[in-house]
């Protein structure tokens, strides 16, 4: 259970506005869980997004995200029982521009051994990554993403209250975004589980966006638990500002290979 | 009462070699006697107007601190302040009384796990044993039966707390001498192994179980106890018991073998070698070990993350030196049938009974709970036996965990594992392997409530428990 929002960290700016406006790329669409993929095992994960009423203009030489469909591939590697590295392989289709390479990211994650038994799961992650200027004015960003989440009975919650930087691109005096995002679901059954993820952006910490220039998108979202190898989560999202993509459908399916672990008897 | 006296001074009818609780056990008996002639004894729970009997031994259940390495000390409460607690030495058919004060701030109650003993001082309230209250004592008596490796433990609930029940400390190894040894050997060693610091986990199917971070050897992490020396040439008698509140466990010794001799303290019909010993929780294993590749060993769980945790000792052989060798993870097998008859009996079953192991979804963040027959205890209804006939008992395993299955005050014959006949092999707990069947005979001559549970703590905490009861 590992979710994350990329691409809330593609801020544009906007003429006239003293804070950042955001068009937003959906890449990844997931809020964190604290777990990391075992060691001697690799997840591999498709996220397959479609924005159905999103930016219909270039701005700045950006591409729109109307219509486009976002195929994400993540490799995820685990180094030890309290720590991976994701790999990130961006990609967008969308008519007129055929499918379109869009950047690479990498993401290593750290997490609160099991055995330190808090009380809540907690883990660590940064991003740090390029894409392309016809998607993103800002090519390269960072990110370092606190991971807490909580499980009791058949209830799950998850925060993830990112923040990011601009590293290379017009954004990179603009400081440090606050991105958090939220996940409350509950257990209905072993293998179906249904709630509510929450992203947002809300601009600079330092410099706080209006309201009508946040992202904030909310996705009632199911998840299946049909086997501990698999990962299927589907959900559709509205985004009620200016700022955001109005309607996007997101999947996310992956798989998980163990390479020779032993299972114990 | 002739030799018998209180647990202060430990196994004192030990035989010739036995030296797994000698210094420990000394030093732990000295100071607990020191402690207990300034402790005033509580009130007993023995009817009042009768002479009290003299116990034989004493158990005091005590919040101790214990070292299982010197950088690793735990909390918890235990018997006599020792881990395990003390070896009780038992003649069969000599009565025994027992003394148990229980200095805890909660109730507290004793089974005495493997004993045909009547159902008020077997140690599980569901039988109708009555608990312990905080401070107070218990003068409990009866006569040992069956011979061999057995064991005694706190029968109470843990639920969430895992400082409670068997994730805690109160545990130790009590064994029925027999007329007759079923095999000779050189030397005696008893093993106890225990999982300690617990925590919630999500299992790899989805629901939460309990996993540790330490594991021990009677009481201390590999590398941190005397190593039990040995002489080339010598057999020495291993009595294993598996003490883990959740854990089933493998054991294995480079370059040797085990000749078992008693599963659960009943000697088995064909004394087969294996490589490796599997024990789920609660389970015993009487192995003799010959000693002939001299070095030094380590005995331990083949496992790495359970040896890494502190399951294992070191074997040492009488001027032999070098780095321990541990085993390595292979060829991890382990089938009851390999020590049952090699023709097995047929028998025709006066009853049959139908047990069906299934478990409710509870959510990811809670336990599952488990039931029998589709009901979970306390909500079930008894089950009936009817004395001096022969009952077959169908476990039917339809979860995806397996199952330690204990049956409380009698042994019950293994007749059919995975569908393979079987005969020979008396138990009182047994290992279901998920989505199996395993069939036993009990053949009903110990009238009295009888509890019938899952020996894994979450589990029958969790409703995973029956009880029998004679028509």
């Amino acid at each position: 259970m590992r979710r994350s929002y990329f691409l809330l960290v593609a801020v544009i700016a906007v003429a006239g506005c003293a804070a950042r406006a955001h068009a937003q790329g959906n890449y990844e669409i997931q809020v964190y869980g604290a777990d990391t993929v075992p060691p001697q095992s690799t997840m591999i994960e498709l996220h397959s997004n479609f924005t159905a009423d999103g930016q219909k203009h270039f701005i700045d030489g950006v591409a729109p995200t109307n219509h486009a469909e976002h195929e994400t591939i993540e490799i995820t590697q685990g180094i030890n029982s309290w720590s991976e590295v994701g790999f990130y392989i961006f990609t967008s289709e969308q008519s007129g521009t055929g499918v379109q390479w869009v950047g690479d990211h990498i993401r290593p994650r750290v997490r609160v051994p099991d055995g330190w038994r808090w009380p809540v799961g907690v883990s660590l992650s940064t991003e740090v990554g390029y894409q392309r200027a016809f998607f993103d004015r800002d090519t390269w960003t960072w990110e370092i993403r606190p991971i807490v989440d909580k499980t009791a009975g058949r209830w799950y919650f998850a925060v993830n209250p990112a923040l990011e930087r601009t590293w290379h691109g017009p954004d990179v005096n603009l400081g440090i975004d606050f991105s958090p995002a939220v996940k409350i679901s509950y257990d209905f059954t072993k293998q179906i589980s249904g709630g509510i993820e929450y992203y947002a952006d809300y601009g600079s910490i330092t410099n706080i966006a209006s309201l009508h220039n946040q992202q904030q998108q909310i996705f009632p979202a199911i998840d299946l638990n049909v086997s501990p190898k698999w990962e299927i989560n589907f959900g559709v999202g509205v985004g009620p500002t200016a700022a955001t993509d109005h309607w996007i459908v997101k999947g996310i399916v992956g798989r998980r290979f163990d390479w020779g672990r032993q299972k114990n008897p | 009462m002739g030799s018998k006296v209180n647990t202060n001074q430990v196994d004192l009818r030990r035989a010739p070699g036995s030296s797994v609780f000698d210094r420990r056990e000394f030093l732990h008996g000295a100071a607990m006697a020191s402690v207990g002639a300034l402790l005033r004894s509580p009130p007993a729970n023995s009817a009042g107007g009768q002479p009290e009997k003299i116990p034989d031994f004493k158990i005091e259940i005590v919040e101790t601190e214990w070292e299982l390495s010197p950088k690793k000390k735990i909390r918890t409460a235990a018997y006599n302040g020792q881990i395990p607690g003390p070896l009780l030495r038992l003649t069969e058919g000599e009565p025994v009384t027992i003394e148990i004060v229980n200095r805890l701030d909660r109730e507290q109650i004793v089974h005495w796990h493997g004993q045909w003993i009547p159902p008020d001082v077997d140690g599980a309230m569901e039988e109708g044993s009555p608990m312990i209250s905080a401070g107070s004592r218990s003068l409990i008596t009866f006569v040992p039966k069956p011979t061999g490796l057995h064991w005694y433990h706190t029968h109470t609930a843990a639920h969430r707390d895992l400082k409670r029940g068997l994730y805690s400390g109160q545990l130790g190894p009590l064994v029925v001498e027999p007329k007759e040894n079923p095999a000779r050997y050189d030397q005696e060693q008893f093993l106890v192994l225990h999982d300690w610091e617990p925590y919630f986990m999500t299992s790899d199917d989805g629901s939460q179980m309990v996993d540790y971070i330490i594991a021990s050897i009677n009481g201390r992490m590999l590398g941190h106890d005397e190593p039990i020396r040995v002489r080339e040439g010598q057999r020495v008698l291993f009595h294993i018991l598996n003490a883990s509140a959740t854990v089933a466990h493998w054991l294995a010794l480079p370059q040797h073998r085990f000749q078992v001799v008693a599963l659960d303290g009943r000697p088995v019909p064909t004394q087969a070698q294996v490589d490796t010993l599997r024990l789920g929780p609660a389970e015993r294993v009487s192995a003799i070990v010959s000693m002939n590749a001299p070095g030094v060993w380590v005995l331990s769980e083949p496992r790495a993350k359970f040896r890494e945790a502190g399951m294992g000792t070191v074997i040492e052989y009488a001027n032999a030196t070098g780095e321990a060798q541990a085993p390595a993870s292979t060829n991890l097998q382990w089938h009851y049938q390999v020590f049952a008859d090699p023709k097995p009996a047929i028998y025709k079953p006066d009853v049959t009974i139908p047990l069906v192991f299934t478990s409710k979804f509870e959510g990811h963040g809670a336990l599952d709970r488990w039931m029998i027959n589709g009901k979970s205890f306390p909500a079930t209804d008894p089950i009936l036996l009817h004395e001096g006939r022969r009952h077959r008992l169908i476990f039917d395993n339809r979860s995806t965990d397996d199952h330690p299955v204990h049956l409380h005050r009698h042994a019950f014959e293994l007749v059919s594992f995975a569908k393979t006949p079987t005969s020979g092999v008396y138990k009182d707990v047994v290992v279901v392997p998920a989505g199996s069947m395993v069939e036993v005979d009990l053949v009903a001559d110990n009238p009295g409530n009888t509890l019938f549970h899952c020996h894994q703590q979450d589990h029958m905490d969790s409703g995973f428990m029956a009880l029998f009861r004679y028509a």
